[in-house]
């Protein structure tokens, strides 16, 4: 598995998988593909077909409407596929996740992916509503290995 | 247009860019540059922290929680649902969150996204079952507003029934007498 995920390092396409968010998200991605932060330093390329990409950077909560195409495209994705999930809703669901019409992010997605028998390599999380731009690097950085990894889980117990 | 033009026109978009010169950053290899108003993640003291709950009441997301079980009450933060709306820190009456200008969460493990504070609950003097309460939220409440001895370390429950029967024996003599 980290011999395929090797294979991506050199230069990530991406595909821009908005499943419902409110637009807070994708613009910060196409802010990060600007020259200021130029995301094509790390071979970043945005593609138009999932058929195309290594990486879908997946926004919003995952609303009941999109649920199939978002299966579609992460189907149509070629092996190894690795998810980043973007901004609160995608990564836990954000502010929408309980209501009725989403599923409440990538974890709920990853069952149901599970269930058709349709794997996924890695998922990357990011939070931040939305998402800074330099977050979106720093995450791109993360799957490239070229950045240490800095979220760490504490536990407190008191008296 | 005349062939030179043709020619020079595009060159001029050459000496503009060494106008403006480089504008790309380096992040991720310098550091970025955020602003002050910039509202990161959330940082809760558990030398502070008593365990009210009222940071989980006031968060829009439910990225707080409050995990309840027999003898213990788990502060829970999911910072991957968290909208870094900083309204945990207006309300918390004893200043025990914190706010950092910290976004760089990325993770591909989702255990790393969770935060706990683990407090006990106290035991009720009256019925000798866990209360709601932790040691440190009767504390705050006795500092702020002392009330008796008869009320304190008792659970809601128990404190309401002693309550109930101190106002009753008050208006009607004690309970179970005829007036
Ligand atoms: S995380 Fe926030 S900004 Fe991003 S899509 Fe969700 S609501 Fe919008
Ligand atoms: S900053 Fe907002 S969303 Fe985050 S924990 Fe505090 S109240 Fe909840
Ligand atoms: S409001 Fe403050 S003291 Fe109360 S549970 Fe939240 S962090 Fe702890």
């Amino acid at each position: 598995m980290e011999k395929k995920l090797e294979r991506l390092k050199k230069s990530i396409w991406v595909f821009h998988l908005n499943t419902g968010s409110c637009n807070g998200c994708d613009i910060e991605i196409l802010d990060a593909l600007t020259p200021y932060h130029d995301a094509e330093r790390f071979g970043v390329k945005l593609v138009g077909s999932p058929r195309h990409a290594d990486v879908l950077l997946l926004t919003g909560p995952i609303t009941l409407e999109s649920l199939p195409k978002v299966i579609n495209a992460i189907e149509a994705t070629p092996r190894p596929r690795i998810i980043v999930a973007l901004g609160s809703c995608g990564s836990g669901g954000g502010i929408w996740h309980d209501t009725y019409s989403t599923i409440g992010g990538v974890n709920n997605l990853l069952k149901i992916l599970k269930e058709r028998g349709i794997e996924v390599d890695a998922v990357y999380y990011v939070p931040g509503c939305p998402i800074r731009p330099e977050a979106l690097l720093y995450a791109i950085a993360l799957v490239k290995g070229l950045v240490e990894k800095k979220a760490k889980s504490k536990v407190a117990v008191v008296e | 247009m005349n062939p030179v033009k043709k020619i020079v026109k595009p060159l001029e978009v050459l000496v503009i860019a060494g106008k403006t010169g480089k504008v790309t950053v380096k992040y991720p290899f310098e550091e970025p540059l955020v602003s002050p108003e910039f509202r990161g993640k959330i940082e809760i003291d558990p030398a502070k922290c008593i365990g009210c709950g009222a940071c989980v009441n006031a968060c829009p997301p439910n990225a707080l929680e409050m995990i309840e079980s027999e003898d213990k009450k788990t502060l829970r933060y999911f910072v991957g649902r968290c909208i870094f709306c900083w309204r945990c820190i207006d309300v918390c009456p004893v200043g025990a969150i914190k706010g950092t200008r910290e976004f760089e969460l990325a993770t591909n493990d989702p255990m790393d996204l969770y935060d706990y504070i683990v407090h006990s609950k106290v035991v009720c003097e009256e019925c000798k079952h866990p209360s709601s309460e932790t040691a440190r939220m009767l504390k705050y409440v006795w500092e702020k507003a002392p009330i008796t001895e008869n009320y304190n370390n008792k659970c809601p429950e128990c404190r309401k029934k002693s309550f109930i029967k101190a106002v009753a024996s008050r208006r009607a003599g004690p309970i179970g007498e005829k007036a």
